[in-house]
C-alpha cells in the first residue's frame, strides 16, 4: 500500500507544480500574470531617467510628481508598425475622451519609448503625427540603462529584438498614481476600464490605493466607468476584429 | 557505446545531454521551439540515460543487496506515481507562462534544471516497471495533449510569451504536433526493449 502514498504524493508535486505556475490555476500567460499581480498589489515603481519631447531630460518618478495627475502609460517606439499603431489609435480615443469629459486636470497620458534610438525629435514627430494634444499626452523615451531595465521588468514589458530592427513587445494601458505607483494594467481592448481607475483614483487624491485596486470596475459596464467610458468600449469593440 | 560496459554508455550519454541543454542554454532558450522542444527533452533524456547507467550497474550487484531492490521498488508500484508525476510535470511545461517565467523567476528555473532530470529518472524506472498497457496509457495522454497544445499555439493569433516572437510560437505549435506522432512511433520500433 506504500505506493499509494507514493501516488498521493506524486499527485500532490504534480498539481503542485500547475498550481504554482499558474498562479492558482488562473493564468496561463505571464502577460495575464503581471496584470493579475498588479491588480491585487499594486507596485512601488522604481526610476529611471527619462527623455521628455520637449522639455528635456528628467526622471520617471519626478516627472510623475510634478505632474500631479494621475497618469496612465504605455510604451511604444517610434518606428513601430504594428502593435503600437493599434495602441497609439486607442490612446488617441482615450485622449478624446478625457477631454469630452473634461478630465484633463485629473488624468493624463504618458507614451514612454523604449528605443534607445528615439530622441526627442522623434518623440514630437511622433506625437504631432498622433495629433496629441500636449495639455493631456505627452511623450518620453528611456535612457538605456540598467535602471530602465529594472523599470521595465517591474511593469512587465519585455523587449526583444525582431528581424528589421524591429522590436516585439507587450501592450497594456498601465494606470500609475503621481506617487510612483502602479495601481492596474488593463488590456488596449478596454480603455474604458482605464480610464475609469484612473479617475477613480484621481477623485481619492492617490489615498489608500490598495483599497481602491480591489474596488475597481470588474467589467467595461461598471457603474463607476460612466458614460466616457462606456462609450470607449464601444469603440474598441470594432478594433477586437483587427488581425494585429 | 562499449557493449561490455553500458553503465558507462548511457552515463556518457547522460552526460552529454546535461552538458548540451546547460553549455547551450543561450540559443536554445532564444527560441520558443528550441525551448520546448530541445532544451526541455534533453533535461529530460540525462535523468532517462542517467537512470539507465544506474540500472544496469545495479544488475550487476544485484545479487548483493536484493532486499534493498524490493523494498525500493515497492513505492513505485506498476510505475503508476512515477508516471503520474512525469505527465504532470509534462503538462506544466506546456504552459506559456512556464516558458517566460523560466527565463526570469530563478525558482521555475530551478524546476526547470534540477526538476527535469529528476523528472526523467523517474520516467525512466517508472517505464521499466509499468506493464504494456499503463505505458500506453500514459503514452496517450501525453501524446494527445502535446497535440492539442501545439495545435492551440498554432491557432493563437496572439503571442503567449512575452519572450518569444509569434512566428516562434508557430513552429513550437508545429513541433509539439509532430512530437505527438514521433513519440509513439519511437516507442513502437522500440518495442523490445520496453515490452
Amino acid at each position: 500500500m506504500r505506493w499509494i502514498l507514493a501516488l498521493m504524493l506524486a499527485l500532490f508535486v504534480g498539481t503542485g507544480a500547475l498550481y504554482g505556475l499558474t498562479d492558482g490555476f488562473t493564468v496561463v500567460t505571464a502577460e495575464s500574470a503581471r496584470r493579475q499581480a498588479v491588480a491585487r498589489q499594486p507596485r512601488l515603481l522604481h526610476d529611471a531617467q527619462l527623455i521628455n519631447a520637449n522639455e528635456g531630460t528628467s526622471s520617471l518618478r519626478r516627472e510623475l510628481q510634478a505632474d500631479g495627475r494621475v497618469a496612465i502609460v504605455n510604451f511604444f517606439y517610434t518606428r513601430c508598425i504594428s502593435l503600437c499603431l493599434a495602441q497609439g489609435s486607442v490612446t488617441q480615443r482615450v485622449q478624446d475622451a478625457i477631454a469630452a469629459a473634461g478630465l484633463q486636470s485629473q488624468v493624463r497620458l504618458l507614451s514612454i519609448s523604449f528605443d534607445p534610438r528615439d530622441r526627442e525629435s522623434d518623440l514630437s514627430r511622433y506625437a504631432s503625427s498622433m495629433r496629441a494634444n500636449p495639455a493631456i499626452w505627452r511623450f518620453g523615451s528611456f535612457e538605456p540603462s540598467p535602471q530602465r531595465d529594472a523599470l521595465l521588468r517591474q511593469f512587465g514589458i519585455t523587449v526583444i529584438p525582431a528581424p528589421l530592427g524591429d522590436y516585439e513587445h507587450n501592450a497594456a494601458l498601465h494606470v500609475v498614481t503621481p506617487d510612483g505607483r502602479l495601481v492596474g494594467i488593463v488590456d488596449l481592448d478596454e480603455p474604458g476600464r482605464a480610464l475609469a481607475l484612473a479617475r477613480t483614483l484621481a477623485a481619492s487624491g492617490g489615498a489608500s490605493l490598495a483599497s481602491q485596486a480591489s474596488s475597481w470596475p470588474k467589467s467595461r459596464d461598471g457603474a463607476a466607468a460612466g458614460q466616457d467610458g462606456r462609450k470607449l468600449a464601444e469603440t474598441s469593440a470594432d478594433r477586437k476584429q483587427d488581425p494585429s | 557505446m562499449i557493449p561490455q560496459r553500458p553503465s558507462l554508455g548511457f552515463s556518457m550519454l547522460a552526460v552529454a545531454c546535461l552538458v548540451a541543454a546547460l553549455g547551450a542554454y543561450r540559443p536554445l532558450t532564444a527560441l520558443m521551439s528550441l525551448h520546448m522542444l530541445v532544451q526541455i527533452p534533453l533535461l529530460v533524456l540525462a535523468g532517462v540515460f542517467a537512470e539507465r547507467a544506474a540500472w544496469h550497474r545495479h544488475e550487476m550487484s544485484i545479487h548483493k543487496i536484493p532486499s534493498l531492490t524490493r523494498n525500493r521498488w515497492s513505492y513505485n508500484e506498476y510505475g503508476v506515481p512515477g508516471l503520474l508525476l512525469a505527465s504532470l510535470v509534462g503538462a506544466a511545461w506546456m504552459i506559456p507562462k512556464a516558458l517566460d517565467d523560466a527565463l526570469t523567476d530563478w525558482r521555475i528555473a530551478v524546476f526547470k534544471y534540477v526538476g527535469l532530470p529528476i523528472v526523467g529518472w523517474v520516467l525512466g524506472t517508472s517505464a521499466r516497471r509499468a506493464p504494456m498497457v499503463i505505458k500506453l496509457f500514459f503514452l496517450g495522454n501525453f501524446c494527445w495533449m502535446s497535440a492539442i497544445v501545439g495545435l492551440l499555439y498554432l491557432e493563437q493569433p496572439v503571442r503567449l510569451c512575452n519572450a518569444y516572437l509569434l512566428g516562434d510560437q508557430d513552429w513550437a505549435g508545429r513541433g509539439l504536433i509532430v512530437l505527438a506522432v514521433l513519440l509513439p512511433l519511437v516507442c513502437l520500433f522500440r518495442k523490445p526493449a520496453w515490452s
